[in-house]
């Protein structure tokens, strides 16, 4: 990724439009069988860079290469339809998240069985607790392959045990070889999961290098923010 | 996405979109048929039974009219916003936005498939058919779809960029209802110099090919077919093109 430029636009009325810079000339590398973490506060432009490397958007200047496949930006509940069942929910999602339909087919008992929901998963999606639904949607999105994994969050689904379980079997898929990147406002995930972190600032690169580091200097600015 | 991929999940999103939607009613599925029905017996009431405009088999001169009608009205209003509804998708993953209205045009065709279907029988049931000329129908109907998938893309692609666009969209099939002879007929109603004007509207010359095969039994518009169908054509080169150039900007447009 170099000298990546990235701008929105807020309609405000016919003719105003306010302008907001997500990222600024911004330069990462990402190596194979890397995992990356990106912190920063809210609004820093971590969930626009992960749409910028999942080709959601395209930079206004810069430019992205590319050396791997299929990019999949891990997302839960892509697709869900409150009157469907969660069997054809978690069908769609699959599809959509870029599966081929028999893989999804294939592996629909371990999606159920991964999400606890072997005894409702064919009732309709309305009928289940926000709980279930993350817990479907973290397991079709967890078994679509790809080259470039992009997680923005998605490991504090559900009740205590499944995040726990989800956080296994998530550091079990990053072990073998898989390319992450990993959005977290949790240190302890990112010091546990990741080989390098980049620090976001208001769309800007603050700081890359080894997670402990990157981790106590982002929290002493923290502190130093909250104090000021 | 691939492009096998995307085939699946349009077929897959089309079959599940008709289930939800029927899923949310009593009667299910019967709308599909109840609907256009009504329609159908509102236009009749008012004209045939208040105004007494009607004159002899205004049923079937209705139902020939108004049945290609709502396939074109109902099709290009739900494809309108189809862009802007599918924001969560769109800032999930990388897709083709041409995906969204055409999914509109699917579901329609899948609902207008069994209309048609019904009108057919229906028009054997009242001694209007079948003759050699219901042969010529597919074509008719390909040159529809091909209008149809047309206009729907023109709208969804207009809509994220100005979203009042929408309100324009109503208020034109509206006009475009008066205007295309669903419940006249333009030959007896109209001044001679105004009716090379009225078969300039796409739909009236699509509703008199219709007629022509349903009711009429005789052959059809060719010309004025085959000049639809290649400014159908033009038009969907047209904004298949600026979809591809515009694809990336959709994306930020939903976001706002």
């Amino acid at each position: 990724m170099e000298d990546v430029w990235l701008e929105y636009k807020a309609r405000r009325s016919f003719f105003r439009h306010d302008r907001f810079m997500a990222l600024e000339a911004l330069n990462l590398t990402l190596n194979r069988g890397e995992v990356l973490g990106v912190i920063g506060g809210n609004g820093s432009g971590k969930s626009t860079l992960l749409r910028v490397l999942a080709g959601v958007y395209r930079p206004d200047r810069g430019q992205i290469k590319r050396f791997c496949g299929n990019t999949l930006l891990l997302s839960l509940a892509l697709g869900f339809d409150p009157e469907l069942s969660g069997r054809e929910n978690a069908l769609i999602s699959g599809v959509l998240l870029g599966a081929r339909r028999q893989r999804v087919v294939k592996k629909m008992d371990q999606i159920i069985s991964f999400a606890e929901l072997d005894d409702c998963i064919d009732d309709p999606l309305k009928t289940y607790s926000s709980g279930m639904r993350a817990r479907l949607g973290f397991s079709v999105a967890f078994f679509v392959e790809a080259d470039l994994l992009l997680i923005d969050e998605v490991l504090s689904v559900g009740d205590a045990n499944f995040r726990l379980k989800a956080e296994k079997s998530m550091r079990e898929r990053i072990s073998s070889e898989q390319t992450v990147v990993f959005v977290s406002h949790s240190s302890a995930q990112i010091v546990g999961l990741c080989d390098r972190v980049a620090w976001i600032d208001k769309g800007r690169l603050r700081l890359t290098g080894q997670p402990q580091e990157v981790i106590e200097a982002y929290n002493g600015h923290q502190c130093k923010s909250t104090s000021s | 996405m691939k492009l096998e991929n995307l085939v699946e999940a349009y077929f897959l999103k089309l079959r599940f979109n008709l289930k939800s939607e029927a899923s949310k009613s009593y009667l299910n599925y019967a709308w599909w048929i109840l609907e256009p029905a009504l329609h159908v017996a509102v236009f009749y009431f008012v004209f045939n039974v208040m105004l007494d405009r009607g004159g002899p088999n205004f049923t079937v001169f209705l139902l020939c009219g108004q049945i290609p009608f709502l396939w074109l009205s109902r099709s290009v209003n739900n494809a309108t916003g189809s862009i802007l509804y599918g924001r969560g998708m769109i800032l999930q993953i990388s897709i083709p936005k041409p995906f969204f209205p055409l999914l509109a045009v699917g579901q329609d065709l899948v609902k207008q498939s069994t209309v048609f279907l019904c009108l057919l029988l229906f028009l054997i049931l009242v001694g209007f058919g079948p003759s050699a000329y219901w042969f010529y129908l597919p074509a008719i109907i390909i040159v529809q779809a091909m209008l149809v998938c047309a206009l729907a893309l023109v709208a969804a692609a207009i809509t994220p960029y100005v979203p009042d666009f929408r309100f324009l969209v109503n208020t034109g099939m509206t006009m475009l209802m008066f205007a295309s002879g669903i419940f006249y007929d333009y030959r007896t109603v109209l001044k001679d110099e105004h009716k090379q004007w009225f078969l300039l509207n796409p739909m009236s010359t699509l509703i008199e090919c219709y007629r022509d095969v349903l009711i009429r039994h005789q052959p059809l518009d060719w010309n004025g077919l085959l000049f639809l169908l290649l400014g159908s054509l033009v038009l969907l080169i047209l904004v298949l093109g600026f979809y591809k150039r515009h694809d990336a900007a959709y994306a930020r447009l939903v976001a706002q």
